[in-house]
């Protein structure tokens, strides 16, 4: 357990999920503290949908420990109510309105905002009383999304919340994310394949590719620790000495290294830069596109 | 969550309700009818001595209504496919089940409240229509003394609400493992019309030991009282074999309602048979052969009724706490 003045919001130990052929996550470790909204990035298939289930309770790990604002993930109202989840496949009833499931709502939690919701709707201007199933499918995302905040959970996990929005609903959806943590006591997880969506907005990186973890931790932490080292290709033993080398780019005189690490590199032949979020993560999952990338689409690929 | 099932079912309710209600007047009009004509006839064949004959002369209810009620018997099943069935099963598959278990309400207390009300609906529905069927049979049950038939006990009483819970908690617990709409319904149809006949065939006749009555050929046969149902009858012979057991081919007789080969009979008897009734059955009383008669008796029609419904709740209590298990164990 971390101290108590900076809990965690989400904590897992060797949390793995096995499929009956298939494995979707394998032995990841994550800390996500309190108050943090943190990107869940990963190529399709890499197992962020399978994270985010295991960490609202919809799925069992196969092994390892999960601890979800200081609990086991169960089913019990009080865990439930400080939980929001949003699936990938934005489950609603068809034959509902809006009205209906701010109804449901309000009839389901012991805490409900249902003045929020509506006011956040009318303001998308979605009509509350046609059906869902005659909503456009951007319109049912932001339903949803409003019923999920509309529950007020202390855990928001959001799985691909952005790719049914267009992109100027999209920085608005993300603002008004930010702004509802920064009034206090909420945590994100959002999951995205695309880091422009997210760089904005999120200060934690949850890194996945091919059911392993990644990277895990502050965004700017992350990129203080790597760097982008172009010099001559030869041998470099040198630099793995204080360096973990990423991902290697070489062409016939001239190399392009990601490393982590924080030692100053002395090598006068290599220019160090700083690296983006986007490269960052580009050159993470480029490992495992380099030998072949059918790789990427493929759950349970062991390196 | 009440709340969440009856917005997510009331059509269907509104529907069931209009249809009960249009099936109960329709039952109430050729019901009075049927009592008012019945009780005529009666008056009718009382005046002239005559009523011994009345069950063969009378025809009480007009093709249509009796089809209808006759039909009544798919209720259970209907019920099974296209309540139980979906109920699970349609939110599993569209994904809704997600966005009710990740409200601030247990998936137990989600699954009991939905389940507890789909299957009071169902017992409901299924024992009003069968108390409508009762009550419009009854000139045709006293007339006909026929209760125990399938094609009455099956319809009427309190069992087919034991098989209208069954039916539906089966249609929920297959929804519930298949995670599919179209194949619950279609395992619900096929398992519920086995199980229901398979039952009804082989072990109704055996819920109580049935009485046997054996009786000399030179006294009047026993006719049980009142709508009993003949298990079987026939004759048995000095060494206690019986002879009543249908056998193909060779001349029979008719003893007691059961066709018996008349080669099982003793020889010196057979040749009476068609030309001197009465010294045929004295023939048999000498040579040592008894009729018998296996039934049960009227009295025990609710108790078979009783015992019927009670094995089907407990299936569907059996079958709900399958589902239970699943719906608490089981990734969403």
């Amino acid at each position: 357990m971390m101290a108590s003045s900076n809990p965690a919001a989400i904590e897992t130990r060797g949390l793995s999920k096995h499929y009956r052929k298939v494995t979707a996550l394998t032995e990841a470790t994550i800390t996500v503290p309190e108050g943090r909204i943190s990107a869940l990035i990963g190529p399709n298939g890499a197992g962020k949908t399978t994270l985010l289930r295991l960490l609202a309770g919809l799925a069992r790990p196969t092994s390892g420990e999960v601890a979800v604002l200081g609990g086991w993930p169960r089913q019990d109202p009080a865990f439930l109510a400080d939980v929001g989840f949003l699936a990938q496949e934005i489950p609603l009833y068809r034959r509902l309105n809006a009205e209906d499931h701010i109804g449901i709502g309000a009839h389901l939690n012991s805490r409900w905002d249902g003045a929020s919701v509506r006011e956040r709707l009318q303001n998308l201007r979605i009509p509350l009383d046609q059906t869902v199933g005659t909503l456009s499918g951007g319109q049912r995302a932001q339903l949803a999304l409003a019923l999920t905040l509309g529950k007020r959970p202390r855990l928001l996990l959001l799985d691909e919340p952005v790719a049914a929005l267009d992109p100027l609903a999209r920085r608005q959806f993300l603002a008004h994310l930010a702004e509802a943590v920064a009034d206090g006591g909420l945590t994100v997880v959002l999951s995205s394949h695309l880091v422009a969506d997210l760089e904005r907005t999120c200060d934690h990186l949850i890194l996945l590719a091919a059911s392993h973890l990644q990277l895990c931790g502050d965004i700017d932490t992350l990129l203080t620790e790597h760097r982008v080292l172009v010099g001559p290709a030869k041998d470099t033993t040198a630099i793995e000495r204080d360096h973990t080398i990423v991902q290697a780019v070489r062409t016939a005189r001239q190399a392009t290294l990601l490393v982590r690490g924080k030692a100053p590199v002395i090598d006068p032949a290599y220019e160090a830069a700083d690296v983006g979020l986007e490269e960052l993560v580009l050159g993470y999952m480029g490992q495992y596109a380099a030998p072949a990338p059918a790789h990427l689409t493929m759950i349970g690929e062991d390196q | 969550m009440t709340w969440l099932v009856w917005r997510q079912h009331r059509n269907q309710a509104y529907v069931a309700a209009a249809a009960l209600a249009a099936f109960a007047v329709l039952m109430l009009i050729t019901g009075r009818l049927m009592a008012t004509q019945y009780q005529s006839a009666r008056a009718a064949c009382s005046a002239s001595h005559s009523c011994g004959n009345l069950a063969n002369t009378l025809v009480l209810a007009g093709p249509w209504a009796s089809l209808l009620v006759t039909l009544t018997v798919v209720v259970p099943c209907l019920l099974g496919v296209f309540w139980g069935g979906p109920l699970v099963a349609r939110e599993l598959e569209t994904g809704t089940s997600q966005f009710a278990w990740m409200q601030s309400v247990t998936r137990g207390r989600w699954l009991t409240v939905k389940v507890g009300w789909a299957l009071l609906a169902a017992a409901a529905w299924a024992g009003a229509v069968a108390a409508i069927v009762t009550w419009w049979s009854s000139p045709a049950n006293t007339l006909e003394q026929q209760n125990f038939q399938p094609s009455q006990f099956d319809i009427q009483g309190i069992v087919p609400i034991g098989y209208a819970v069954f039916a539906v908690a089966l249609g929920i617990a297959a929804g519930t493992v298949i995670r599919r709409t179209l194949p619950a319904m279609a395992v619900t149809l096929v398992v519920f019309t086995f199980l229901r006949l398979f039952i009804g065939q082989n072990f109704r006749a055996h819920y109580l030991t049935a009485v046997t009555r054996t009786f000399s050929f030179l006294q009047h046969p026993v006719v049980p009282k009142g709508s009993y149902w003949l298990v079987s009858s026939g004759v048995i012979g000095p060494a206690g074999q019986v002879t009543g057991s249908p056998v193909h081919g060779g001349p029979t007789i008719n003893f007691g309602g059961v066709q018996m080969p008349i080669g099982n009979l003793p020889q010196a008897c057979q040749t009476l048979v068609f030309h001197d009734p009465t010294s045929f059955r004295s023939c048999l009383a000498a040579h040592g052969y008894h009729a018998f008669i296996t039934y049960q008796p009227a009295d025990r029609y609710w108790a078979f009724q009783g015992i019927e419904a009670g094995i089907f709740v407990l299936l569907a209590a059996a079958l709900i706490a399958v589902t239970a298990i699943v719906v608490r164990r089981r990734d969403a």
